[in-house]
Formats: structure tokens, C-alpha cells, sequence
């Protein structure tokens, strides 16, 4: 899951908004060769097998490449893998490597996989993402400790073939080979530089269109420069893209206004609202939902199927979403995000579609928390709304203390907290309702679904539907390599999960960010590498 | 001398190690853990990950281990920045913060003593109001409302420096300037309050009688005996600065060391809070030193380590 660091100071950025609510948009344009771009958090690593946070995503996936590549509308292209082949049986993938060579001149070999995999594995590394090769045969037992390096299901056989055995089939195991963790990494650049490797840009090789440079490891600017020495280093347009670390929105989009930057994010909805009608505004998707969950465990009267629905019921999503949130974030369809994978041109969300459980009817939500109310014996509920202490985080808990006031003998405080305390109060069970937030990691509805099985890890709030865990698993299972049956599957299970209100969605998010009019070509994807500038390009003046 | 200095270094370590046992297990009872990912890992997984960290020991075991890579230097590898020392994040991130704080600091003291002597002189003026407006509004005014003035007026709408960045001398002076309205409206107060008495002293009246010249009493008696109280808080006010400021930081996005401790509380980074809490504490220390022992040069009345018990 990666948490862009938005958030940090979004405080301080809101308190003195007022200050800038006159600012002049002068909308001046640089003349450089390199784009201007703005990070809202530093880079923390280059470590292909130990990133976790997307700034990081970004740059090594712009500076390395997999066998894959991300490709619009959730396609694969490919990407040192000339080719592929998948058996019968879906357990055996063969990859084409086509000849191309790291930053040092170096060939970029089917053994560099076989590294680059094998570290992310091994439990030395303790690579936070390791988990994304659990189908590959043997990774869990290596991860464990529990079998040697060497038996991961991955091979070389010579230079330009990989065959890689997975323990069961995977429909999605495309995109995960797209993923940072199934880089290729080369065995004496690791080597050489040890527990340095990858802390700064020069302990590094690269194979992808651009390569790091001017990053000491904590510094706020670098440089993506082109590589000379990528295979299709021709189809690369620009010099290469300047990134300095922005943490006040404010300063950011002073600098954006004045040229020195040519893209920077908006952060609230004085910031987008400027924006609003400007063909400089993007509304880039991420594959994320934001949603409820009730603690079933230590508050009983959630188990009450009536009382969760009415609490969905007096949510205006649509409301929520452009008045209170206002920064381009659309109404849940579900818990799946919309856009994530379609069956014969249908979209996942509005197949398992239900008005159920995303709709907003008040007059029947009272009617239904009476009847709770009732069920279980009670008169009046009281609880607390557990949330990050980001301002959107703030806005959600304000909207829904108004939206729940509807219910009578409701009673709803809220406490609002940093989002690593936030994540353990949720994980051991401290809260009554908690806002949760999923950003999926690929493109397949099983990244959302996995979430809510009965021993789902982040299962919070206890849900529990026996259909529900049969259906995923066998999604994952017995049909993992029956594109029709599958798609059944997780259908039915997010169709039962909306029916019975398990959670609550609430939004799915939307990162407002403007670009100036000279920089375009640039491809955002809502799952793994956010931002791709492989086919960026500056228009001359 | 001597004993009175390895009296204080004594009390100087015995300090540092009550701050680091108490940051230490403070810390311990945050919520969470360092992972990111927490969710998604299994149990094995997430045992290896924490075990690659040393944190998987008993609380103690990883105390008596911290204690001792301390006094080796060694303050472990960051979580957040994977394998990054913590030593070297420190000091590649501490630069800019010692040099905007030491600017803000001339900046803001010299200009606090000439507002304050000014305001003592003009007591009970128009000029002395106006002064100690200064530097009520220097306290008062909280620095990310005075960075986004200064921003917002000289930078974005006048264009006279840049709005934000580092690269060079033009980028500090904005920063520069937020910072310094603490130390000047600190200053200030301090030398007006200190200079109109003296300027009520016996001395001065003696001075004035001898017909010395008043800039002459001013400058050569006034003043300088009014500068010794400053000497106390100058100290402790130069680590405060030093050590960087969050919002001054962040809206000129300086890569200094100020935001870095508010991040790493916020992402668990145990051992960068913990470097970061040894540093501020040792530099604290050593500074309160330098001044008892400057205090005692420059005023005689006062001797660190008196002739009688």
C-alpha cells in the first residue's frame, strides 16, 4: 500500500491558505530542457526489492525496468521481455528477454532477474513487499526462513530466457511482474557497495530509460537524466526531469505560477477550485477506496446488519464527495475502485453494482435503525469515529458527525489521529468505527477483496460471511485460471458484501495535480508505477 | 576550574543518559511499528522484517544494545530512508538548519539590541511604544504566518528573491528573516528592560556628571553592562534556532533538519528520533556550559568556581 505524504503538513497549508487567497494566477512557462517537478516527500530509497512509498516507485521505475510494463486502461506492454508464454495450466510463465544492457554497459541477463527476485525474497533483505511473490513456487517458505534462496521458482535458462513456476495459477501474476520486486538487480553492484547499495544515486545501476543523478540519500532535489545506454533510448524525448521536495502546497503552486515548476499536486479544495475550469488541471485516479469499518468484535450491535445499512444510508456520498471533500474524489461504487478491470467491456463495478450499499435514502435509513435499534435491545448507541488527522481525514469525521446526527439516539465522537496510530489502534481492535483506506496494489479486484475474508489480516472490523471467504478463495484458487468463473466469483462476493453493508465505502480518491500546457506524454497508471515519463515531451516555443 | 568543569561533564553525561532511557522507552510505548506494510505481510514475514531490525529482542536487550552502539557513535540505520545511517542523515541534513539558525541569530540579535537600547533611551515615548510593539508582534506572530507574508510581498508579488528552495545566498535570506523575529523580539525585550536600569544607576548619573558625551555613556557604559542578562538566553535561543524549525523548513523547503524530527516521530523511526533527541540534548548541554562559563568572564560579580566555599 503506498501512502503519497500529502498529508504532512497539510495543517500548517490550510492555516495559511487565507494568506494566498489573492494570489494572482500570472502563469508563466519555463523555457528549460528538463521538466520542473514537484515531490511532496523525499526519496527514501532506490532499493527496487525495499521501496514502499510511491516517490520512490516513481523514480525507480523510471530509472529501471522489468520484463513488463504498465500500458494504459490496465494493459501490459513489454518491457525487457520481448515476449511471454504462459502454460496450460497457468503455472508456468517463459519470459523472451530481449538483449539490452545496464547503465555501465553491462548486459542485462535472465541471471539479473533471478537476483533481483531472489532478493526481494530473502528473509535478509526483509523487503516489506515480499509478500507480492507468495504464488511463486517456494517464496513463502524462503521469505519464512524456512528453505534456501536458491529453490525460488525462478530460473535462467541462458542469458535471454527466464521460466518462472508458480505454486498456483495467478490470473494477475502480470501485473505483479510489472512490480518494483521483480526488477532485475545486479548481483555486483549489490555486492560492491553492501548495506550502501542504493542509499544514494551513484550506488546504482540502471536499466531503465533514465538514470538518477544528484540524489546524496537525504537531499530534496535530484535528476531523472535520459540514459544513453537504454534500448529504446531513441523513443526517449526529453533530457531527463528535475524533481525538488515541495511540502507546502502553497510554495508549491507559487513556484508552479511563477514557472519555476511545470507540475506541481493541489492539496484542498481552494487549491482545485482555482484550477477548476483550466485544461491545466488533471484529476489523476488511483486505484484506491476510502471506506468504514465497524468493530463487530467489540461493539456487538454492529453485528446487526439493519444498523450497519442505516448508517450507510444517511451518507450523500455525492454531496460528501464535492462539497466537504472537493478535490476531484468521486462517490464509492463499492469497495472495488472503478476502472480496475473489465470482463467483455464490462467494468468491474458495474457488474457487482448494487444500489444497496453506496445509496443515500434517509427516510429508509430511519426506518432501518429503528428496526435495529430494536433487534438489539437498545435505545440510543453512542460511539467513537476513529480517523487520520489529515485534512481530509478531518473533513471525513465532520461530514459523517452531520450525516449520522439524522439517526436518533445516535451519538457519534470522533478522535483524530496520525496515520501510523491510526493503523495500529485498527489492527488491534481499538476503535468502534474506523475511515480505512485501500490503495490497490495491482489492477484485479482481488487486491480490494482479499481485504475482508474472515482471517484477513486487515480485516478490522470482523465482518465475517462464510459465501463471501468460499467465493475468494476460490477466485484464488480452483478458478484463479478460469477468467469467467473468476470474474463470477468476485462478483457475487463484492455482491454480498454491499448487500450485507460488511464496510461502509465512502469515496475513492482522486489526485488533483496541474501541469503546464508545455509538458505533456506524461502517463499516469492508478496502480503500481504511478507517473511513467518514458514518453514525456516538451513542446518548443 | 578544573573540578568545576569535570563536575559539569559529569553532570552533562548523567544528563544525556536520563534523556536517552526516557526517550527510549517513551517511545516504546508509541503505537505501531516501523513497517509501512504492515497489513499485508504474514505473521513469518513480518517476524523477519522486525527481526532484520533488532526489534523482535525483549525492550531491555534493546536498550543495553542502543546504549552501547551509542557510546560508540553509532546510532543505527534509519527505517524510514532504508540504510541510511542515522549519523549521516543527520549531518548531511544538519547543515542548512546551522546556517540559517546562525544568520537568524546575528540578524535577529543585533537588530533586537538596537531596537531594545533604542526603545530604554526613548523610554516612555511614542518610540519606546513602538518599539515594544516589535517585539510583542515578533513573539506574538507565529512564524508560518510571517514566512507566507515575506513569501507571498518580497518573492511571489514584488519578485525580488526566489520563493522557495537552495541554491545559493538569495535563497537564505527570506528564511533568514522568518527566523530572526524571534530572536529580535526576544533580544529586544531583554536589553530595554536591563538597559532602563542601568540607565537609573548611580554609575550613569556619575558618568553624565563628569560631562562624558552621551553616546559615550551609552555605548561604553550603558550598554555593555545591559548585555550580560542577554548572554543567558542567547544560548539556549541559538540551539532552539539551530536545530531547525518545521514550518520555516517546509514553506522554503530548506533540506534541513527541523521537518526531519517531526517526520520520523511520525513514521516510527526509532532510531533517528533517538539520534536527533541525543543531539539536540548534547548540543543544549554544551551550550548552557559555554555560557556559565562566559558569564563568569564577562561579569566579574559572578565566578564559576568562587575563591570561598
Amino acid at each position: 500500500m503506498k501512502m503519497k505524504s500529502v498529508v504532512k503538513l497539510g495543517v500548517v497549508g490550510a492555516a495559511s491558505a487565507f494568506l494566498l487567497a489573492a494570489c494572482g494566477n500570472s502563469s508563466k512557462e519555463s523555457t528549460s530542457k528538463y521538466i520542473n517537478w514537484q515531490e511532496s516527500a523525499g526519496l527514501n530509497t532506490l532499493d527496487a526489492s525495499k521501496l514502499t512509498d510511491s516517490e520512490s516507485m516513481v523514480m525507480v521505475g523510471n530509472s529501471n525496468e522489468g520484463l513488463l510494463l504498465n500500458g494504459p486502461n490496465n494493459t501490459i506492454k513489454p518491457g525487457v521481455a520481448e515476449s511471454y508464454k504462459v502454460s496450460k495450466d497457468g503455472k508456468t510463465y517463459t519470459f523472451n528477454l530481449r538483449h539490452s544492457k545496464w547503465s555501465n554497459g553491462k548486459p542485462v541477463t535472465a541471471k539479473d532477474f533471478v537476483y533481483g527476485w531472489q532478493r526481494t525474497v530473502n528473509p535478509k533483505t526483509a523487503s516489506q513487499y515480499s509478500y507480492l511473490l507468495d504464488h511463486v513456487k517456494n517464496a513463502t517458505e524462503i521469505s519464512a526462513g524456512k528453505a534456501p534462496v536458491s529453490s525460488l521458482g525462478v530460473k535462467a535458462e541462458g542469458d535471454y530466457k527466464l521460466v518462472v513456476t508458480l505454486n498456483r495459477p495467478q490470473s494477475y501474476f502480470k501485473y505483479i511482474v510489472a512490480m518494483a520486486a521483480c526488477y532485475p538487480q545486479d548481483k555486483a553492484t549489490v555486492e560492491k557497495y553492501g548495506s550502501a547499495y542504493a542509499t544514494n544515486s551513484k550506488a546504482m545501476l540502471y536499466n531503465g530509460p533514465f538514470k538518477v543523478e544528484g540524489w546524496n540519500g537525504t537531499n530534496d532535489t535530484w535528476t531523472l537524466v535520459k540514459n544513453k545506454d537504454y534500448y529504446n533510448a531513441s523513443k526517449v524525448k526529453v533530457a531527463g526531469i528535475k524533481f525538488s521536495v515541495q511540502k507546502d502546497a502553497n510554495t508549491a503552486l507559487n513556484q508552479y505560477e511563477t514557472g519555476q515548476l511545470d507540475e506541481t499536486t493541489l492539496v484542498g479544495q481552494q487549491q482545485v477550485g482555482k484550477y477548476k475550469s483550466s485544461s491545466e488541471l488533471h484529476n489523476v485516479k488511483q486505484a484506491s477506496t476510502f471506506y468504514l469499518e465497524m468493530n463487530e468484535k467489540a461493539d456487538s450491535y454492529f453485528k446487526n446488519a439493519n444498523i450497519r445499512k442505516a448508517l450507510s444510508l444517511v451518507i450523500d456520498r455525492d454531496q460528501f464527495t464535492k462539497d466537504t471533500l472537493g478535490d476531484g474524489s468521486t462517490s464509492a461504487q463499492g469497495l472495488v475502485s472503478p476502472g480496475m478491470s473489465q470482463y467483455k467491456g464490462v467494468d468491474f463495478t458495474k457488474a457487482a453494482g448494487t444500489k444497496t450499499g453506496v445509496s443515500y435514502n434517509v427516510s429508509e435509513a430511519k426506518k432501518l435503525w429503528a428496526k435495529g435499534l430494536k433487534e438489539v435491545g437498545k435505545k440510543s448507541i453512542n460511539f467513537t469515529l476513529l480517523a487520520d488527522d489529515t485534512p481530509q481525514g478531518k473533513s471525513t469525521t465532520e461530514y459523517l458527525q452531520t450525516a449520522f446526527a439524522n439517526l436518533p439516539g445516535l451519538k457519534v465522537s470522533s478522535l483524530n489521529v496520525p496515520y501510523k496510530t491510526r493503523l495500529s489502534r485498527s489492527q488491534n481492535g481499538q476503535f468502534d468505527m474506523v475511515v480505512s483506506g485501500w490503495y490497490a496494489d495491482f489492477p484485479d479486484p482481488i487486491s480490494f477483496m482479499s481485504l475482508l475474508t474472515s482471517d484477513g489480516s486487515y480485516n478490522n472490523g470482523k465482518w465475517s460471511n462464510a459465501k463471501y471467504d468460499e467465493l475468494v478463495k476460490n477466485a484464488e484458487g480452483s478458478d484463479s485460471n478460469n477468467v469467467a468463473k473468476r470474474w463470477d466469483d468476485l462478483v457475487n462476493a463484492e455482491k454480498i458484501l454491499m448487500n450485507d453493508q460488511g464496510v461502509i465505502p465512502l469515496y475513492h480518491k482522486v489526485q488533483p495535480n496541474v501541469i503546464k500546457p508545455r509538458v505533456s506524454g506524461v502517463q499516469f497508471f492508478p496502480t503500481g508505477l504511478s507517473t511513467d515519463f518514458r514518453d514525456a515531451t516538451i513542446s518548443k516555443k | 576550574m578544573v573540578k568545576f568543569l569535570a563536575k559539569r561533564v559529569f553532570y552533562l553525561l548523567l544528563t544525556l543518559f536520563i534523556v536517552v532511557t526516557v526517550t527510549f522507552f517513551l517511545m516504546k510505548l508509541m503505537p505501531g511499528t516501523p513497517l509501512t506494510n504492515e497489513a499485508k505481510l504474514s505473521p513469518a514475514e513480518r517476524y523477519m522484517v522486525l527481526k532484520q531490525y533488532g526489534l523482535d529482542k525483549p525492550v531491555w536487550q534493546q536498550y543495553i544494545s542502543y546504549l552501547v552502539n551509542a557510546v560508540h557513535g553509532n546510532f543505527g540505520t534509519s527505517f524510514q530512508f532504508s540504510d541510511q545511517p542515522v549519523s549521516y542523515l543527520i549531518s548531511s541534513r544538519m547543515g542548512p538548519s546551522l546556517l540559517l539558525g546562525a544568520q537568524a541569530m546575528v540578524v535577529g540579535v543585533i537588530a533586537g539590541i538596537i531596537v531594545g537600547a533604542i526603545g530604554a533611551i526613548k523610554k516612555s515615548t511614542w518610540v519606546d511604544t513602538s518599539t515594544t510593539i516589535i517585539s510583542i508582534l515578533g513573539i506574538s506572530i507565529p512564524s508560518f504566518v510571517f514566512s507566507v507574508l515575506l513569501q507571498y510581498v518580497i518573492a511571489l508579488k514584488w519578485g525580488l528573491l526566489p520563493i522557495a528552495g537552495w541554491s545559493g545566498f538569495a535563497y537564505t535570506i527570506l528564511p533568514t528573516l522568518a527566523l530572526a523575529a524571534m530572536p529580535l523580539a526576544e533580544s529586544a525585550r531583554f536589553v530595554r528592560t536591563e538597559m532602563v536600569d542601568v540607565l537609573s544607576s548611580d554609575y550613569i548619573e556619575l558618568a553624565r556628571a563628569k560631562g562624558l558625551s552621551k553616546f559615550g555613556i551609552i555605548y561604553h557604559h550603558a550598554l555593555r553592562n545591559s548585555l550580560i542578562p542577554l548572554v543567558t538566553i542567547i544560548g539556549p535561543l541559538a540551539v532552539n534556532i539551530m536545530t531547525g524549525s518545521l514550518v520555516v523548513e517546509n514553506i522554503f523547503a530548506i533540506p534541513g533538519i527541523g521537518e526531519q524530527f517531526v517526520n520520523s516521530v511520525l513514521t516510527n523511526d526509532y532510531p533517528t528520533i533517538m539520534g536527533l533527541t541525543v543531539m539536540y540534548c548534547f548540543l543544549l548541554c554544551v551550550v548552557l556550559l559555554i555560557t556559565d562559563i562566559v558569564y563568569g568572564i564577562i561579569d566579574p560579580r559572578i565566578r564559576v568556581a568562587g575563591g570561598r566555599e
